[in-house]
């Protein structure tokens, strides 16, 4: 489930976004990043065209849409995972180093070397896999995608702390930080609800706490069922609350929420509704009950 | 479907299954130990994130763009770039910033054209912005191919507005700097 759902979701991003107009775009502002460095300004200028990246998109779309259904589940995620750091390597060499896509890249990194098509999967349905015994095979590689987005909160806080200090909680500094991202037209969204916090401003310390505190306390939605709820509630509301102040939006960090489900637990629950729903008889319709019998 | 209960493959499958531990453990060490380094000396280096989004240089202001694209018809519209190169969400104010600032002539392998540029220029500067004419004709052009060849609303430059914000919460938004047009 886990799978079918962090792919589902790259999928539909990639899906919906036009690579083509991306290959328009001059090779010569790339500045390759990390280990992009590492591959030849050939591959770049052979890509960075409408065809290039036409045929890029189809490549990440099959190996996307195999993955996400369980179809040689295996190959696909490698595939899928592979393109996909490559893909948001390329996009960060045009660009600033953001962080929203980077923990996709790490699940779809773990869901590649994980045995993530034996249950719910195409492949399944074909025979063509098997449960294992061991349950530790399936859950620590949850866990860590568990841990590898907490540690994407965790570790943001303590940055914020260590850059800024205290003064990170300053009056100033989140209608600031705010307004800077809503003067001009290149975000993606144009909100400029920015402008309205100077009014609030000796207020915006207690928000930027809090924020603070639950991005430290991220962590506790690993291992907590009820802190999850919370900590994720949050999330969700924390995540809107950038769009419409900073025009700033993480929605990959959002759908990757789908790792702290349980699945299993879910399932069995529906399965449970389900049941009760089969056993209980029908009520009587409305002329039943008025035909004598 | 219940699980394998076949003795003849256990010695199989308890292979398989410590390879498969084996593979979590190195895994776990492949993407943990660099992100904490990431983490440690606050940098960014692909595909480890220091998580670095949400801070700023509080005493400093910014420049910040405005682009705009004026139809055939000479009314001068706002071109959000999001609506041009979707693939590029939630990087479009940067990737301006470093065409204006003219980084991707700042690293330490150049693109074989940006070499060339570079090298015809020595002795003197680089001028500013020197491939920004370029990314500013390749958005009209993008915007122009979705409209009808007759389509008085069809570009004929694309614009970039500088403004200089000081940083003030409370003051000006912003002031013109300078700006950049390209014909297409």
């Amino acid at each position: 489930m886990v799978r079918a759902g962090v792919c589902g979701f790259v999928f539909c991003e990639i899906l919906l976004t036009s690579f083509s107009d991306l290959g328009q775009l001059p090779v010569t502002l790339l500045r390759p990043t990390g280990a992009m460095k590492l591959l030849p300004w050939r591959l770049y200028d052979l890509l960075l065209t409408p065809g290039g990246m036409l045929g890029f998109k189809c490549l990440m779309v099959i190996s996307l849409g195999a993955a996400t259904l369980g179809c040689f589940t295996s190959l696909a995620t490698k595939a899928s995972a592979l393109l996909f750091v490559f893909y948001e390597g390329v996009l960060r060499s045009f660009g600033h180093f953001n962080h929203d896509e980077m923990p996709a890249v790490y699940i779809l990194v773990v869901l590649a070397l994980a045995p993530c098509g034996d249950a719910f999967s195409l492949d399944n349905l074909r025979g063509k896999t098997r449960l294992r015994r061991s349950e530790i095979l399936y859950g620590y590689p949850i866990l860590l995608m568990r841990i590898l987005l907490a540690w994407s909160y965790f570790s943001s806080a303590l940055i914020k702390l260590r850059v800024a200090g205290l003064g990170y909680l300053s009056a100033d500094n989140l209608p600031a930080l705010a307004i800077e991202h809503s003067l001009d037209n290149l975000h993606d969204t144009q909100y400029k609800f920015a402008f309205s916090l100077p009014q609030i401003s000796k207020y915006t310390p207690i928000f930027v706490g809090l924020a603070l505190a639950w991005e430290l306390l991220f962590p506790l939605a690993i291992f907590f069922r009820r802190a999850r709820f919370i900590i994720l509630t949050i999330g969700i509301g924390f995540h809107l609350a950038t769009m419409f102040l900073m025009n700033i939006f993480f929605p990959y960090h959002i759908a990757m929420y789908v790792v702290f489900v349980d699945w299993g637990r879910f399932l069995a629950k529906v399965r449970s509704w389900a049941d009760r729903r089969v056993r209980r008889p029908e009520p009587p319709s409305l002329i039943e009950r008025l035909t004598p019998p | 479907m219940g699980l394998t209960q076949d003795p003849k493959t256990d010695n199989h499958t308890n292979a398989r299954d410590r390879r498969y531990l084996a593979r979590y453990l190195v895994l776990t060490i492949v993407l943990m130990v660099p992100l904490v380094f990431s983490f440690a000396f606050i940098r960014n280096l692909y595909p480890f994130a220091a998580s670095t989004m949400m801070l700023r240089d509080r005493d400093r202001g910014s420049d910040y763009y405005i682009l705009r694209g004026e139809t055939l018809t000479g009314e001068t519209i706002d071109l959000p770039p999001i609506n041009l190169t979707d693939a590029l969400s939630g990087r479009h104010w940067s990737l301006v910033s470093a065409a204006v600032e003219n980084k991707s002539f700042q690293i330490t392998s150049l693109h074989p054209e940006n070499a060339r540029l570079a090298a015809a220029h020595v002795g003197d500067d680089l001028p500013r912005a020197a491939r920004l004419d370029e990314l500013l004709r390749a958005w009209g052009l993008i915007y122009n191919s979705r409209l009808p060849e007759a389509s008085p609303q069809r570009l004929r430059s694309v614009r970039l507005d500088a403004y200089r914000w000081k940083g003030e919460i409370a003051g000006d938004s912003g002031q013109f700097v300078e700006s950049w047009r390209a014909l297409l």
